[in-house]
Order: structure tokens, then C-alpha cells, then sequence
């Protein structure tokens, strides 16, 4: 038997518009310690890692470690149903091949069940293993997404690299080029508005701006958001969900030679 | 391929290896690096070789060279022909020979037997065999050739000297360096016809040119085309008449002579020269006049003994490039020599550069350079003389790749292979373009008095096969595969030791050994044979040329017998219009479980060429039509508004030929019946095919309009005839057929294509439907003209009827028992759809239409795809193959194909495909919005890389369409329920072994019971004590993966004939090694899990 229930169901709605876009079908794991969903997007270029951990559901029940293979397109269809104000429980029994959404206006006078028929999903379980970074940035999640998409009009790579000087984020494409630089500023009135560049190394690596885009569909989840580098290791692009989680995507940076190798 | 991997995995060799000590003795058997790990195997053959050499070693040298020579004679008695009998070498007995091969030379003209004539002239050859196996080549003497133009008007018997002069002279300034005494030798005057319009008059006057070579006949079209000045009649330019024959197919229409007919010389007639011209046993020379020819029956229509020869080659090319004869060494030669209606081949043998193990049954001839190697296949050729020389893909490879090395290597002696002495062998390119074929480019090795079969020209005109590779094509019509071992591996076997090279020299012979196979169970010989003997061209013709030389030579022959002479045809470009063609009647689509009748007119174009008296010389012209005012009931206007006299009138010459040809028909069909012996029986069958062949050709000659002698008026009539008829039908059947008429019930035609109706009846047995089926056949035939005849055939039930062209059906011909499952238009021949749709298509039409189970064709439809999402297909049932016409840059549209083979060729130039090759590939996961060009993949790189496919794409993009179209009229709610069903929601997710965000994963360990990821052990806490359960599952998994792998394992050995030497194929035809490369991987993957267990 699986019970979990989210008073801020809207979290729940945010995530999976912020992986939607990437992967199709999914497990989602659900053991004693939380719900989290490890996958690679479609390509195989780039993994993402979603974890909930329980002590953010108000109640949370999980008998047995269960695996639920839910195609996220469906799954987001029916999340779409649930006002942004509903308190949201994931049903399920063990061994059942449905899942339940209910979703509870917080007035309590509507109450919804969404059943949701589940996929059997072989697929292997996927880790990055944790490393320590040379650079981590920390910056406002919204002006990444639009460095981002900024970026993405003139080129398709982005070139991120840290110095001592801050972080530089540069393109180049047939209509020219483009190069914006953030330096550390932690003297801001809020919190969140602050750009923090730990650097124990410098780092300059290129990734694909088509990836990266996807990535920032998860801005509304947080106010910040955390790019970890280190050469020979794919950037790690964290955002926190509320005080109970995380999403992290991981994305290999590009080799020139695999040009050939991955079309 | 990492050949070490499969070795491992490979079950244990049975023989256990040699003592060390033993091998080390052989002292030379270094293990070369590409063999590897295979050597222990190899040892114990290796040994049996080593006596045989200490053997040797034991004579003195002097011995093995009398050997060698001994050798060599008694090779050259084995292949050389049978001795001529006393009567043949005292000239007392007349000459009958079969000839297969007809050209024309030009030499000094023989003073023996044209006394009168000097200088140059034109010289038939024939080369042929007795029927004791002789070798014959005739010189036939005297033929001139001529042409025709229409005597101008005015111009009288007095005239022609004149003319000859002022002819001669414009030949003389154009013709400067030819070596004749007079261009053109007579001008006569003869009655004739044109074949070209319906003429009241029986005859006109012509005038026959003959001149002195056949170049000239064109030279002299040319100078009458532009004009001639004539004294007296002024500037002249004249419409030329049977100016563009060819000199040969002129002569045998002119001495009655067909292709691969029987040919006699009296005694008497034949003269031999003291010094002979070429290499055949029977040479002699003869007057045109002379020449007797036997029409192909009884006695006569029987095949000589002919030679046939198949070889291939082997080369060894540099790593990564396709062998080239300007770098590369021919490295092995294997020939298969069979006489023509002999099961088995009386040499076979292999050349070898280096030395080769010995190999049972076979000849191995080795040598130590290249030079001996090349030139003991020219001794062979000299001394088997083959008649016929066959192989696969010979024209545009071995042949032209021997020539040309032997140029590079400077053997000035090897090119010598052909009939005539002192002649060399040439290579030229040529294309060869027409309607039916498409543009294929090739190379041309001409080689005197041989016949060139290449079989992969022949089943590339006569089948259409999703590949031609020659594996492929054994493949499908004689079951059988053979090892493709690839160009780059040749090199390594070459380079190893003798056993290695006995390896590649059993897989040359094999390649040598198909192309016989092939030959005999296609038939080729007998259809090329009995077809060339009903169109009367030679048999190199077929290969070389389209269809409508065979027409003409029809039409020349039976114009001969009525004095029509055949106009030279204005090439006035391409396009002198189109017209409509047959008509389709709408499809009423559905499924009938009710008996559906089939009505088919039978040779329905030819015999309304007949039936309507449609001919070139039966066609009036519209002027004609109001100058000569026919009566009425003398002509027919034809549904498209031409006119054409009756028979009564005037008799077509076509529709003779065609009645010639189906009388023809029926006659081979009633002596293939009672025909006893299978030799006979392969000759009538063949014949039968090319009568029907030709018969239905006829109309497409007519509406060629590039052809020889375009007439628009008479093909379009005929379609028109073609859809009145249809449409005749029709009516007939619904206005007779009802319950008014006191029938069941109302009949109704469903469908109707070209020359068949569907009508279904009503009534629900197969027997009242045939009945009915009979009665209306004979009802209907009887309103049209004869001979065009209505028949019943067949009956369909059930019936399938998807739309237009498309359909599948049960047929039936007699009540008891259906015959086949027919179809139409429908994926299971279609060769851009991977092998599932067609497989899946299959299935689903037997269990609907035999087994009459919807539900079970539905479920089937379910469990393939959910093993598709599943990841449990084969990889050769999706591939895709496309042809590359083009290279990648060149394409406007890009395509997966091309994209793909542009891809490889930046990997490995040596393996990517080529224009004119099939690629095949497969469609693979990729970013979302990805092209479908952006995701094809080489089947062979997906395997080795472990790269997901898509198969979301095969659903929607492959087998989606077909299927639905079969589905939907017997299943309500198709698509919902056989794509997006529960069936759909298992899938697999395979990971990658290379792709970029995998270098840094890890992969977690998860439960082997429910998959739930955990730290540590086999099993999550929920799944303890399931232990024993799941062990046992993945125990009997590992074994049931390892017994495939097994049973592939050997049929790759079997197919490769040898069951202790490692697998190298690496075929990306065959089915079996994708099968056999995905149970490997399949069985690892299941190890490692059941390493987990550690108990």
C-alpha cells in the first residue's frame, strides 16, 4: 500500500513540467525514505534525478519499495486537472497496475480521483556517482533560464567557463557572437538575488543550448538554481524542490569528435 | 566485431589439441594475428597436410617435375573437348551444329567461293556446338547488306544508273579511307509495300540498295536523309526503309535463322582452310545460300552439349579501400565447368596464388605468382573452351578486373581468351537504358565466340528482390545461405598459412558453385534459349537489349513473307503524347465471406489486336478516310476514333504474329502435358513462357514511343477496347444476374482491374459460385468478338478487398480444397517495408483468410508489437533497405539512406555502401524533434553499440498503415484496439554502451524479483525468500539463451562448411547473424545476472 499526500500539490504539477519535455516514460521509485525517478532523455545525452523526501509529505506511506512505470505525458495530463491551491495524494497498491491521483480543493468541498493505468518498464537503474566539483554557481534561477534562452537565438552550444573573475557564459553562431559574464555579487537586499562562484579550479567546458533550455522548464520550481563543473565530468544543473528535494540533470559536455558518433 | 569475445562464448571444441612439441615441429605454421585464437583447431588438419608434404619431400626433384608435367597432361585431357570423329576430319559428313553465338566481321572477301568479288566484305560468324560436343565456328560467305527507299515518282528502270552514280560519288567523299571497290554494289528495282497505313494498291515500287559494308548502310541513310541531287528530278531527300537493322539480326532474318536454332551445312557445301582462324575444332567456311536451318522441333528443338563455365575471383585489397586492379593481387580463381543438361560439374577446380591445403573433390592448383595464376585460367579457358561463361556479377567485376590487372601486371598473353586467334579481350563501358529497366550502368568484355551469362543482369530484369547480393538472391531461390566473409578479412586468410587460404578457397568455389545453382533452377538456359528461338534474335541479345528488338525482329520476318518493307522510324524525341490507359472500376471495399467469381479475359490485349484486325497496315488515316470512302461495314472505328480496315480488306500483320504466337502457345502448353522427359519438359515450359511473353509485348512495342516503329493509334485503341470491355462486362453481369431473371439472387461486381471482373454472386457455396461464375463466362463471351474470350478461373473466398490495386483473398479453382492465398498490392511484397510488416501481414491474412480467426489474427498483431515495445525483435526484421542512387550531397531531399551511408562512409570509407548498393538500416532513438534522417543507423553498428531503437517509429511509421488496412474492415475500432491497447503499455528502455551521458553513469543495482533499485545483494527485503523461485527462472533463462546461441553458432558453421573454424561472417543479408549477434549479447547480459548469485 502507497499513500502519499502533498499539501502543496502544486510542486508536484511544477516537476513534471520540468521533466516532461525530456523523457517519455519512467519508473518512479518509491521506497520508506521518499519518491524520486532516475532517467535518461530519449537521446541518451542527458540523465535527470528527481527525488521527494518524505518528511516533505504531510502523510507518507510505503510498505514495500515499489517501482511505477508511468508514461509522464499522461501522467502530466491528469496533474492538469488539479487546481494549483489542491492538497494532491498518490494512491497505489502494491502489486496493482493502476495508480490514483486524488486531488482536494483546500476547502475541502471537491474532491477528485484520477486513475491512472501504470506501464511495465524494463530499464536499468542509473546513477551519477556524487564528485567533487572544481566550480559551483550559485545564481537566480530566472536570469539563468534567460541567459538560456538568450543564448540559444544566436547559437547552439554554449561555452561556460569560470574564472576568477566570475562565470562566462558565450556562444557563437552564423549571425555572430554572444558573451555575458555574471560576477560574484552577494550584496543584494533578498537572498535568492545573490550570484555565489565557489572556485577552486578554473573550468571551461561547451554544452548543447537545446538541453540546457530544457533544463530551465524547471525555473518555477525554485528561486535558485546551482551549476556544478569540473572538466571530464557532465554539468550538474540543481534545482531545489521546497525544503523537501531536488531535481538535478546531468548533461555530458560536448567532444568535438563526438559529432560523428552521436548525429 | 571482437572475434576473441566470441570465441569465449563459443561451446567448447570437442577435440582435444595436439601435443605442443608436434605443432612447434612444422616449424613454418607461425599463428598469424587474424586467426588468433583459432590455431588449436586448425592443428589437427594441419597435420594430415604436413604428411603429405613429407611425402613429397621424400621424392627427388627430378620426380616432382615429371609429376608436374604428368599433372599437367592429364589436367589437360580432362578438359579438353572429344575428339572429331574419322567422318567429320575426312569432310564426309554435313555439319550440324546449334549456334549461340552470331557476329560479323569484316574481311578480305573469299576468292573460292566468291570468285567474282574482291576486297573487303562483311563475314557472318557463327559459333556453335555439334551435338557430340564439338566446337564449330562458321564462316558464312556472300551476305550483303541493303536497305530500302521508295522509288521517287518519275524515276524509271533507266534512271537507277544515274542515281547509282551521283549515290556513289557522296558515298566516296564520305567514306574516304575505306578500302572497298564500289560503296554501293546494286541498285534494284522491286514491288513492295510500307507497312505503315491501309493502301488499296498491292504494291509499289522500291528501290534496294545493297552495299558493300554494313557501316555504310548508315552513311548512305544519312546522305539520302539530308537529299540527293538528282539529274532531272532536282534535290531529293527520300523516307529510308529497314536502314537501321542490325548487319546480323538482317542475315538471320533474310536465311530464316533464329537464336540458338540448328544449323546444317551439306557436305560438299563447306570449305576448311589450312590455316585455321580460331580455336574451335570445326572451322570452315560457307555461302549464305548454303546454310540449312532446322526449325526447333522434334530432333531439333533439343540443346547441344554446351560448356558452361562459372568461376569468381578473390582479391586481396588494402585495409579500408575496395579492391582495385591497378594496386591489388588477384589472389584465387575457382571454376566449375558443367556440360549443358548434367547434373554435375566434370571440372572443378581452384587457382590459388600461394599454396593451399588440399580440398576433397576439388583440383587445388597453386602457384607462387600471380603471373602462373592468371595465366593457368587463360590455359583452362583455351582448353575447356567454354561456350558459356557465367558467374555473379562477372560483367561488372571479375572480368574486367582480370583484364585490367593482367594490363597492370604487363601479360601480354593472358587477354587472349577469346574464340579467334590473335584477338584480344576488350573492355568498354556501357550503359544500357530502357522503359522497363531504368538506366543501369555496366561494363562490356567482349570475348569472341563466348557467351556471357552474368546472373545478377538476368534476376535483376526478371525478379524484384529487395537485394541482389548474391547470398540474398541464393537465399531466396534455393534456400541456401553461404558465409559473406568481408573484402577486408580476405586479405588476412590470404596472408596466413595454407590452411587459411583453403578456407578462402572453399568460400571462392562456393561463389563460383551458386551461380550453376542458380542457373539450373532458374532455368535460364532453356527460357533464354526457347525465348530467343520465338523472337528469332540472337541470345545475347536478351541481356543486352530491351524488349522491342525482339518485337522487330517479328515484324521484319513476317513482313519478309508478305512483302512489306518497314519504314525507318523519325526519332522525334520522347514525347509524341501519352494516351489513357486501362481502366480500374471503383473498389467497393469490405471483407466477403461470400464465394467472390472472378472473370478474367484471357491475353486480353493481344486478342483485341486480333479480334479488331489492329496493325500498322490496317490503320487508315483520317485523310484516307474521306478519299477512299470504305464502305461501312469494311472498316472499325475504335472507341478512341481511329480507323482500321476489316479483315476482309486487308489482314494485319500483327495480329498474325500474335496468332502465330498464342497457336503457338497452346501447342507447347498440350506437348508439355504429355511431354515425359524433364529435359523436354524444361524446353516446352520455357517456350510456352516466352510465347505468352512475347505475345504481350507486342502492345507495348506499338506504344513505345522511343521504340523502333511507334503507333500511338493502335496502342490507344486498344486500351480503349480494353476499358469498353470492362465496363461491357460489367453491365452484362448485373443485368443478367438479378432475381427478376429468376436467379437467387442480385449479382454484383465489386471490383475490376485492367482484364478481370469480381462479381459476387450471392450465393454463399464456392461450387454454386463457380457455376455461375462458368455460365457467366460463357454468356459474355459470346457478345464479343471472337477470339476475345471471357473466362472463369477462379473464385475468392474469402475476400479482402482494401481499395484499388489492393487485395488478398483465398483462391480457389475447384470446390474441394482452396489452391493459395493470393494477394495484391499488399506489404507482403513490397520491398521498402522492414521483413516485420511483411511477416506481420502474413500472419494476420492466413489467420484471417485460412484459419477465419479475427480474434487470434488481432492477438498475434498485439504480442508482436508488445514484443517490439518490449525489445524482443530481431534485428533483421527491421531493417530497411533503400537503393543509394545517388551520393548524399546530391540528394535535394535529405534521406535516411543517404544521410546514413554519407555517416559511414566518414567511419570507414572501405565498408560504406556505394551508389547502385541497397542500404540497409535501421531507426533509432533520438532527441525529440529528431529527423527521421537524423536517426538511421547501420544494423551492424546498433548491435555492436547497443543503441536503442525506436520503436515508436516502426509502430506509426511501418506497420501502422498496412495493418490498419487489413484490420478495418473486419475488426471494428482497429486502431484503438491493436496500437494503444494494454498490449502497449510494457516497454523496454535499453541503455547504451557508448552515448554520451553513459560514460559517466553508473549503473545501480536493482531487485532480480521486482527491479526496485538497492544497495547491495540480489534481492530487495520484500522479495527474501523468493530466492529459490527466481534462481531457478534466470538458471533455465541463461540455458535456454545459450542453446540459441548454440543452434546459431552452427548453422553459421554449417553454412560456412566447416564445423572446427571460427564463424568471420558478417552478412547483412542474413538473418541469422543479426539472430545470432542478439542471442550473444542477450546470453552475456543474462551471465552477468546470474553471477549475482552468490550463494
Amino acid at each position: 500500500m502507497l499513500e502519499l499526500r502533498l499539501v502543496q500539490g502544486s510542486l508536484l504539477k511544477k516537476v513534471l513540467e520540468s521533466i516532461k519535455d525530456l523523457v517519455n516514460d519512467a519508473n518512479f521509485d518509491c521506497s520508506s525514505t521518499g519518491f524520486s525517478l532516475q532517467a535518461m532523455d530519449s537521446s541518451h545525452v542527458a540523465l535527470v534525478s528527481l527525488l521527494l523526501r518524505s518528511e516533505g509529505f504531510e502523510h507518507y506511506r510505503c510498505d514495500r519499495n515499489l517501482s511505477m512505470g508511468m508514461n509522464l505525458g499522461n501522467m502530466s495530463k491528469m496533474l492538469k486537472c488539479a487546481g494549483n491551491d489542491d492538497i494532491i495524494t498518490i494512491k497505489a497498491d502494491d502489486g496493482g497496475d493502476t495508480v490514483t491521483f486524488m486531488f482536494e480543493s483546500p476547502t475541502q468541498d471537491k474532491i477528485a480521483d484520477f486513475e491512472m493505468k501504470l506501464m511495465d518498464i524494463d530499464s536499468e537503474h542509473l546513477g551519477i556517482p556524487d564528485a567533487e566539483y572544481h566550480s559551483i554557481v550559485r545564481m537566480p534561477s530566472n536570469e539563468f533560464s534567460r541567459i538560456c534562452k538568450d543564448l540559444s537565438s544566436i547559437g547552439d552550444t554554449v561555452v561556460i567557463s569560470v574564472t576568477k573573475e566570475g562565470v562566462k557564459f558565450s556562444t557563437a553562431g552564423d549571425i555572430g557572437t554572444a558573451n555575458i559574464v555574471l560576477r560574484q555579487n552577494t550584496t543584494v537586499d533578498k537572498p535568492e538575488d545573490a550570484i555565489v562562484i565557489e572556485m577552486k579550479e578554473p573550468v571551461s567546458l561547451s554544452f548543447a543550448l537545446r538541453y540546457m533550455n530544457s533544463f530551465t522548464k524547471a525555473t518555477p520550481l525554485s528561486d535558485t538554481v546551482t551549476i556544478s563543473l569540473s572538466s571530464e565530468l557532465p554539468v550538474v544543473v540543481e534545482y531545489k524542490v521546497a525544503e523537501m528535494g531536488y531535481i538535478r540533470y546531468y548533461l555530458a559536455p560536448k567532444i568535438e569528435e563526438e559529432e560523428d558518433t552521436n548525429p | 566485431m571482437n572475434r576473441s569475445g566470441i570465441s569465449k562464448k563459443r561451446p567448447p571444441p570437442s577435440n582435444t589439441p595436439p601435443p605442443a612439441g608436434k605443432h612447434r615441429a612444422t616449424g613454418d605454421s607461425t599463428p598469424s594475428p587474424a586467426i588468433g585464437t583459432l590455431d588449436d583447431e586448425f592443428m589437427m588438419e594441419e597435420d594430415v597436410f604436413l604428411d603429405e608434404t613429407l611425402l613429397y619431400g621424400d621424392e627427388d626433384e627430378e620426380s616432382l617435375i615429371l609429376r608436374d608435367i604428368e599433372e599437367r597432361e592429364s589436367r589437360s585431357s580432362a578438359w579438353a573437348r572429344p575428339p572429331l570423329s574419322p567422318a567429320y576430319l575426312s569432310n564426309s559428313q554435313s555439319i550440324i551444329f546449334q549456334q549461340l553465338e552470331i557476329d560479323s566481321i569484316i574481311a578480305e572477301s573469299h576468292k573460292e567461293l566468291l570468285p567474282g568479288s574482291s576486297g573487303q566484305a562483311p563475314i557472318i560468324r557463327m559459333f556453335g556446338v555439334t551435338r557430340e560436343g564439338n566446337s564449330v565456328c562458321c564462316f558464312v560467305h556472300g551476305f550483303e547488306p541493303y536497305f530500302y527507299i521508295a522509288c521517287p515518282p518519275g524515276m524509271g528502270p533507266d534512271d537507277i544508273s544515274n542515281f547509282h552514280q551521283s549515290l556513289e560519288g557522296r558515298m566516296r567523299e564520305s567514306n574516304k579511307n575505306a578500302k572497298v571497290p564500289k560503296f554501293v554494289k546494286r541498285i534494284e528495282m522491286v514491288q513492295k509495300r510500307s507497312i505503315m497505313y491501309y493502301q488499296q494498291q498491292k504494291s509499289q515500287t522500291f528501290l534496294k540498295i545493297t552495299v558493300a559494308l554494313p557501316t555504310m548502310v548508315a552513311s548512305c541513310r544519312g546522305i539520302l536523309d539530308r537529299g540527293l541531287q538528282i539529274d532531272g528530278l532536282g534535290m531529293k531527300s527520300f523516307q529510308t526503309y529497314e536502314s537501321n537493322i542490325l548487319f546480323v539480326l538482317r542475315f538471320m532474318v533474310d536465311c530464316d535463322i533464329v537464336g540458338g536454332n540448328w544449323i546444317e551445312v551439306p557436305t560438299g557445301k563447306y570449305k576448311k582452310n589450312a590455316r585455321t582462324l580460331s580455336y574451335c575444332q570445326l572451322e570452315f567456311h560457307c555461302l549464305y545460300s548454303d546454310l540449312i536451318s532446322h526449325a526447333a522441333e522434334g530432333e531439333y528443338s533439343k540443346m547441344a552439349p554446351f560448356r558452361v563455365l562459372s568461376f569468381d575471383i578473390e582479391c586481396a585489397g588494402r585495409k579500408g579501400h575496395f579492391p582495385e586492379a591497378k594496386h591489388d593481387p588477384v589472389i584465387q580463381i575457382a571454376n566449375l565447368v558443367t556440360l549443358q543438361g548434367e547434373d554435375h560439374p566434370f571440372v572443378r577446380n581452384v587457382m590459388t596464388l600461394k599454396s593451399c591445403a588440399p580440398i576433397v573433390g576439388v583440383d587445388v592448383m597453386s602457384f607462387e605468382t600471380e603471373r602462373e595464376v592468371l595465366l593457368a585460367w587463360r590455359d583452362l579457358i583455351r582448353d575447356v573452351d567454354p561456350d558459356i561463361i557465367i558467374g555473379y556479377n562477372i560483367c561488372k567485376f571479375d572480368l574486367p578486373y582480370l583484364i585490367e590487372r593482367a594490363a597492370t601486371l604487363g601479360i601480354e598473353e593472358f587477354p587472349l581468351l577469346g574464340r579467334v586467334k590473335n584477338s584480344r579481350v576488350r573492355v568498354r563501358d556501357s550503359t544500357f537504358s530502357s522503359r522497363q529497366q531504368g538506366i543501369r550502368e555496366s561494363k562490356e568484355t567482349t570475348i569472341e565466340g563466348r557467351f556471357q551469362f552474368d546472373l545478377i543482369q538476368a534476376i535483376h530484369r526478371d525478379h524484384k528482390l529487395s537485394s541482389y547480393s548474391l547470398n540474398s538472391v541464393s537465399a531466396h531461390f534455393l534456400s541456401e545461405q553461404k558465409e559473406d566473409v568481408h573484402h577486408s578479412i580476405i586479405t588476412d586468410l590470404q596472408n596466413g598459412n595454407a590452411e587459411t587460404r583453403r578456407r578462402l578457397a572453399v568460400y571462392c568455389l562456393k561463389d563460383a558453385y551458386l551461380p550453376q545453382r542458380l542457373l539450373d533452377k532458374l532455368m535460364f538456359i532453356y527460357n533464354y534459349v526457347e525465348m530467343a528461338r520465338v523472337t528469332g534474335v540472337p541470345i545475347s541479345f536478351l541481356l543486352a537489349r530491351g524488349q522491342s528488338i525482339k518485337v522487330l525482329s517479328q515484324l521484319l520476318r513476317k513482313g519478309k513473307q508478305k512483302n512489306l518493307v518497314l519504314p525507318n522510324a523519325k526519332q522525334s524525341g520522347s514525347e509524341q503524347g501519352t494516351y489513357e490507359g486501362a481502366t480500374v472500376l471503383e473498389a467497393r471495399t469490405g471483407f466477403y465471406e461470400k464465394p467472390i467469381a472472378t472473370l478474367d479475359f484471357a491475353s486480353l490485349y493481344p486478342s483485341i489486336m486480333m479480334a479488331y484486325n489492329l496493325c500498322y497496315c490496317t490503320l487508315v488515316t483520317p485523310e484516307d478516310v474521306r478519299k477512299l470512302n470504305l464502305p461501312p461495314e469494311h472498316v472499325t472505328k475504335t472507341p478512341s476514333g481511329e480507323t482500321f480496315v476489316k479483315q476482309t480488306l486487308q489482314k494485319g500483320i500483327l495480329p498474325e504474329i500474335l496468332e502465330e504466337l498464342l497457336t503457338a502457345r497452346k501447342r507447347a502448353k498440350a506437348d508439355l502435358k504429355e511431354a515425359k522427359d524433364p529435359l523436354e519438359k524444361a524446353v516446352l515450359d520455357g517456350r510456352q513462357l516466352a510465347l505468352k511473353i512475347s505475345a504481350n509485348s507486342v502492345y507495348g512495342f506499338t506504344g513505345a514511343t522511343v521504340g523502333q516503329l511507334p503507333c500511338l493509334e493502335i496502342s490507344s485503341s486498344v486500351t480503349s477496347y480494353g476499358r469498353q470491355m470492362i465496363e461491357q462486362t460489367k453491365k452484362l453481369v448485373e443485368d443478367k444476374f438479378t432475381t427478376l431473371g429468376g436467379y437467387q439472387y442480385n449479382a454484383e461486381v465489386i471490383y475490376g482491374d485492367t482484364d478481370s471482373v469480381m462479381v459476387q454472386f450471392g450465393v454463399s457455396d464456392v461450387e454454386a459460385a463457380m457455376t455461375l461464375g462458368r455460365e457467366a463466362a460463357e454468356h459474355i463471351s459470346g457478345t464479343f468478338i471472337k477470339p476475345i474470350k471471357l473466362e472463369f478461373e477462379k473464385v475468392y473466398f474469402p475476400y479482402l478487398l482494401i481499395n484499388k490495386k489492393r487485395y488478398a483473398g483465398l483462391l480457389w479453382t475447384n470446390p474441394q480444397q482452396f489452391d493459395k492465398m493470393d494477394t495484391k498490392g499488399i506489404e507482403t511484397v513490397r520491398r521498402d517495408n522492414c521483413l516485420l510488416v511483411k511477416n506481420l501481414v502474413t500472419e494476420s491474412l492466413n489467420k484471417i483468410l485460412i484459419d477465419r480467426d479475427v480474434p487470434g489474427a488481432a492477438e498475434n498483431v498485439k504480442k508482436t508489437i508488445s514484443d517490439l515495445l518490449m525489445n524482443r525483435i530481431d534485428l533483421s526484421l527491421l531493417v530497411i533497405t533503400k537503393g543509394l542512387t545517388k551520393t548524399g550531397d546530391d540528394y535535394e531531399v535529405k534521406s535516411a539512406h543517404g544521410e546514413l551511408a554519407e555517416r559511414m562512409r566518414k567511419r570507414d570509407a572501405a565498408t560504406a555502401p556505394n551508389v547502385g548498393d541497397r542500404v540497409p538500416y535501421v531507426i533509432i532513438k533520438a532527441a525529440k524533434g529528431a529527423k527521421a534522417y537524423e536517426r538511421s543507423e547501420d544494423p551492424i553498428y546498433v548491435l555492436q553499440n547497443n543503441i536503442p531503437i525506436d520503436p515508436n517509429y516502426y509502430l506509426e511509421n511501418q506497420i501502422s498503415k498496412p495493418l490498419l488496412r487489413i484490420f478495418e474492415p473486419v475488426l471494428k475500432n482497429a486502431s484503438k484496439e491493436l496500437l494503444h491497447g494494454s498490449h502497449t503499455r510494457s516497454i523496454s528502455i535499453t541503455t547504451p554502451s557508448n552515448s554520451g551521458i553513459m560514460k559517466f553513469a553508473k549503473k545501480q543495482l536493482s531487485c532480480v524479483g521486482c527491479k526496485v533499485p538497492i544497495s547491495n545483494g540480489t534481492l530487495c527485503a520484500s522479495c527474501k525468500g523468493r530466492e529459490a523461485e527466481l534462481y531457478c527462472k534466470n538458471v533455465s533463462q541463461v540455458a535456454e539463451l545459450e542453446e540459441v546461441f548454440g543452434r546459431l553458432w552452427t548453422q553459421c558453421q554449417e553454412c560456412q562448411g566447416s564445423l572446427h573454424q571460427d564463424v568471420l561472417c558478417t552478412s547483412r543479408d542474413c538473418p541469422i547473424f543479426y539472430r545470432r549477434m542478439k542471442a550473444q549479447k542477450d546470453m552475456a547480459v543474462a551471465r552477468q545476472q546470474l553471477d549475482r548469485w552468490s550463494f
